[in-house]
């Protein structure tokens, strides 16, 4: 048994499972609500409830005052719902956000490369009219066989509703990665569910935009990159690109030409060993950003797509170089093998 | 369509921006000319978040809910003769403490916030600190009401505002709240809402409320979760303080980083009082000093300052420091306790055996060979009729005011003194830290008033022994100071229990 949640003032919903706290499936839907103690003590996390029923639980008296309670109150990290509901939260209100609706799809491998030696280029077609989505959104790929869809940022523009490409690193051990890489055949079909996330390109700050990527995480800056050039955004953007080696550096042509046609887009290409014939930057993708930047990164917004390692110390280079929170989007790709969970935040930040 | 939705952080903006203006009269460094001294940069006072978007109307109503409950059960507590159901009258020297060094502390941290609600000139902090001065004055009285029940049947309580300005062990926290409060506004902020309402307040607070949960104290554990909601706004404050000025100006970066070490050691230094009361005073026990130290300094501090490194800012000078000491200072503390007790306003003991094994258990590196055997020599001269009092004062570090009974790092059989020299005069530290901090404004330092010396010098109403100088403090030997069994609360404590001698013999609650 669940319950939708709708949050405003966005007007997202949730599924809330019975005995699920508000806060928890707010949380886990990517939907960051304040909150600071997590078990009704503190009172930071106090929603409104505009309508609907939900039990207060462990919420301390002191913490939710009874004229509180009148008034509709509730104690997100501790309330439970016994119906649908919508509450007003303190909710960060995202006016280039699009609403797309969440569709289950059957999808058609049409083309299917070899981008680079750990990297597969996996093209989807999809029945008319296809998927509508915001440029930076991935989709959840069920592969036959193996428990559970796999995400994967979509790289093609949203332009093409009906031909997606994805890019597909191969995960030692991972079945899924495993199975596109080895073993799915053009002709074959796969069930996919989207689009998701809420990566995306913040143009209403009318803010010059750096692209920091690593490996296959150029996927999703490759999407939104494009739909930018072809929607004829003016605005100065910068892709930095890291690879680990001239053969892990994929659609390097496509970028150059980009650049070559666009005054307004930067290309640059950095490697972490390089041969002797490479005339581009050498090592990691954060030097690079420092390099070209001069340390400086303040009035911009940034988007950083990658392995997590690579996400924080390009997060770190940025803060450095005066450029916050505020102005810093991260879509980190976490595999098993990449064992991120590790390392303990503070609460410092919200989002990152 | 309908017509979209404001969200709460735009509505507040709507409902309060615009508040404040840019005077013309006077310049604005004239109106506020404290804000700039300390080389903080502030670019754009509007890039203040407000951390907690609350309304004063909306602030007195949840307080006087909060009132009106905390006051119910104070008043049932002390209808029903609450004080019987504590775990064991050595309790209460845990509150007694409290009560004559960290109620005035609050005190003193309402009257910084009110000094610095006046000499910020951005609107929202403004606004945020003169909500923090209500909650601290707040904090101070209802601490005062929910300790007072015990003044009508224990010694102690009846004089801490006295006490504060002239007992040797409060000038620790007197210290350190004075040092802040004589600072500028941003070193202010960073001392009080950050180093110790963020860093350093779980270290503070849960000790001291679960002790009073654990040991039968409902009244001030009914005061704890009545402040609570209010010790998450400071401590929101407290970060949104850091995070604002670290982004406001790169020259920021190492004028905070001083703060940070210096306050995170001043703390530090002062949590040596809670650590020995979680340790000693409190005959339940919550958990060790160390295994406090471990969970909410060495995992969360290590958390916290992972993320402020991205800023450039280094985990606190010293941390490691306060780390390898902490198998050492409660024992060392608790002993000074026990022996200087008789100029004091409490009671000390020795450890009861069931303490003495827990202590064994929690601190297995150094408690058997370092502290027992001198707990069993204390217990041996008792068996033979005597008490231990010590007849001198101690060295008191310049700095942080505790009696210097810290060790080596790398020898606990070596008292740690370090010297400094400024004008010809010869200054003691008990530390690197505090030394570091005493070098760094020797001019502000150098003026503190060390209770030792000034005792020595006659300045304590010409007391010359230990109970001539508690009754300078307005405390009397046997019947508020001095060894616990002998005392009137024990004496007390036993005739409300039908004269039956009711210590506790197990730490579990």
């Amino acid at each position: 048994m669940s319950f939708q949640l709708t949050i405003e003032p966005t007007g997202e919903v949730v599924e809330v499972e019975e005995g699920q706290s508000l806060l928890d499936a707010c949380l886990r839907a990517g939907i960051y609500l304040p909150y600071a103690c997590n078990h009704g003590l503190c009172g930071t996390c106090k929603v409104q409830v505009v309508e609907g029923e939900i039990e207060h639980n462990e919420a301390s008296s002191f913490a939710l005052m009874d004229l509180e309670r009148s008034e509709g109150k509730c104690l997100a990290c501790v309330a439970t719902l016994s119906s649908d509901c919508v509450i007003e939260a303190d909710v960060e209100e995202e006016p280039d956000a699009q609403h797309h609706l969440v569709q289950d799809l059957t999808a058609r491998v049409v083309r299917l490369a070899d981008l680079t030696p750990t990297v597969k280029g996996v093209w989807l077609e999809l029945p008319a009219p296809g998927l509508s989505f915001q440029a930076g959104q991935y989709v959840n790929v069920s592969v036959p066989g193996v428990a559970g869809p796999r995400a994967f940022s979509i790289a093609s523009a949203p332009s093409s509703p009906t031909l997606l490409e994805l890019n597909v690193r191969k995960v030692d051990g991972g079945a899924a990665t495993t199975y596109l890489h080895e073993q799915v055949q053009v002709g074959d079909t796969l069930a996919i569910s989207g689009p998701l996330g809420r990566f995306f390109v913040r143009e209403s700050a009318h803010l010059p935009m750096i692209f920091l990527a690593g490996g296959s995480g150029v996927s999703s800056p490759k999407s939104m990159i494009l739909d930018l050039l072809e929607r004829g955004n003016t605005q100065p953007i910068t892709l930095v690109y890291g690879a680990r080696n001239r053969d892990e550096l994929y659609d390097h042509d496509l970028f150059e030409s980009l650049a070559a046609a666009h005054a307004n887009f930067r290309y640059v290409p950095v490697l972490g060993e390089a041969s002797a014939d490479w005339i581009g930057l050498t090592g990691m993708t954060h030097d690079a950003a420092n390099e070209v930047f001069a340390k400086r990164f303040s009035e911009h917004k940034a988007y950083l797509c990658g392995p997590p390692l690579m996400i924080e110390a390009c997060i770190s280079a940025l803060m450095q170089g005066r450029l916050f929170e505020r102005d810093i989007y991260t879509e980190k790709f976490l595999s098993a093998a990449d064992g991120a969970e590790g390392l303990a935040r503070s609460p410092l930040f919200r989002r990152l | 369509m309908a017509e979209k939705k404001l969200g709460l952080k735009e509505k507040y903006q709507l409902m309060t921006r615009g508040l404040d203006w840019e005077t013309t009269y006077q310049p604005m460094d004239k109106v506020f000319p404290y804000d700039k001294y300390e080389g903080i940069k502030i670019k754009d006072w509007d890039k203040w978040e407000d951390p907690f978007r609350l309304t004063m109307d909306a602030y007195w109503k949840y307080q006087a809910e909060k009132e009106r409950k905390l006051y119910a059960i104070l008043d049932s507590f002390s209808q029903n003769n609450g004080q019987l159901n504590i775990s064991d009258a050595r309790y209460l020297t845990a509150l007694k403490i409290w009560m004559q060094g960290i109620t005035p502390a609050e005190y003193n941290s309402h009257r910084g916030f009110c000094m610095v609600g006046r000499q910020f000139r951005g609107a929202g902090a403004r606004v945020a600190c003169q909500m923090q001065a209500l909650d601290e004055l707040r904090h101070a009285q209802t601490q005062i009401h929910a300790f007072s029940h015990y003044n009508k049947h224990f010694g102690g309580f009846h004089q801490a505002m006295h006490m504060r300005d002239r007992a040797w062990y409060l000038s620790i926290p007197k210290s350190f709240f004075e040092d802040a409060m004589t600072a500028g506004p941003f070193e202010f902020v960073t001392s009080i809402s950050f180093a110790f309402e963020y860093v350093l307040t779980n270290l503070l607070f849960m000790p001291f409320v679960s002790g009073a949960a654990y040991n039968g104290d409902m009244a001030t554990t009914t005061f704890g979760f009545s402040a609570q909601s209010d010790e998450s706004r400071h401590m929101t404050l407290g970060l949104e303080v850091v995070k604002f000025v670290l982004e406001q100006h790169e020259d920021n970066v190492p004028i905070m980083q001083r703060y940070i070490d210096k306050w995170f050691w001043r703390g530090y230094r002062l949590l040596a009082l809670v650590g020995v009361m979680m340790d000693y005073m409190l005959p339940r026990k919550v958990m060790s000093w160390a295994e406090a130290w471990g969970i909410y300094w060495e995992e969360n501090g290590t958390a916290l300052f992972n993320d402020l490194a991205r800023y450039g800012i280094k985990p606190p000078k010293y941390h490691e420091i306060a780390t390898a000491e902490k198998n050492h200072i409660t024992h060392q503390a608790w002993a000074v306790f026990y022996t200087a007790c008789p100029a004091t306003g409490f009671h000390a003991w020795l450890p009861q055996e069931y303490e003495l094994d827990w202590l064994s258990e929690k601190y297995g590196s150094t408690f058997d060979r370092y502290y027992r055997p001198r707990f069993a020599e204390f217990a041996r001269i008792e068996r033979e009729g005597g008490r231990f009092y010590t007849n001198r004062l101690p060295l008191v570090c310049q700095t942080c005011q505790v009696p210097d009974f810290f060790t080596e790092v790398d020898n606990p059989m070596k008292q740690s003194i370090r010297q400094y020299e400024w004008q010809g005069m010869k200054y003691n530290f008990c530390s690197d830290g505090c030394r570091d901090i005493f070098a760094h404004e020797p001019e502000k330092f150098c003026q503190a008033y060390i209770p030792p010396q000034q005792i020595y010098q006659g300045n304590a109403g010409g007391a010359r022994t230990l109970p001539e100088y508690a009754a300078w403090l307005k405390c009397e030997f046997g019947k508020d100071s001095g060894e616990y069994y002998t005392s009137e609360d024990y004496a007390r404590w036993k005739a409300m229990h039908g004269g039956n001698d009711t210590t506790p013999s197990s730490a579990a609650a």
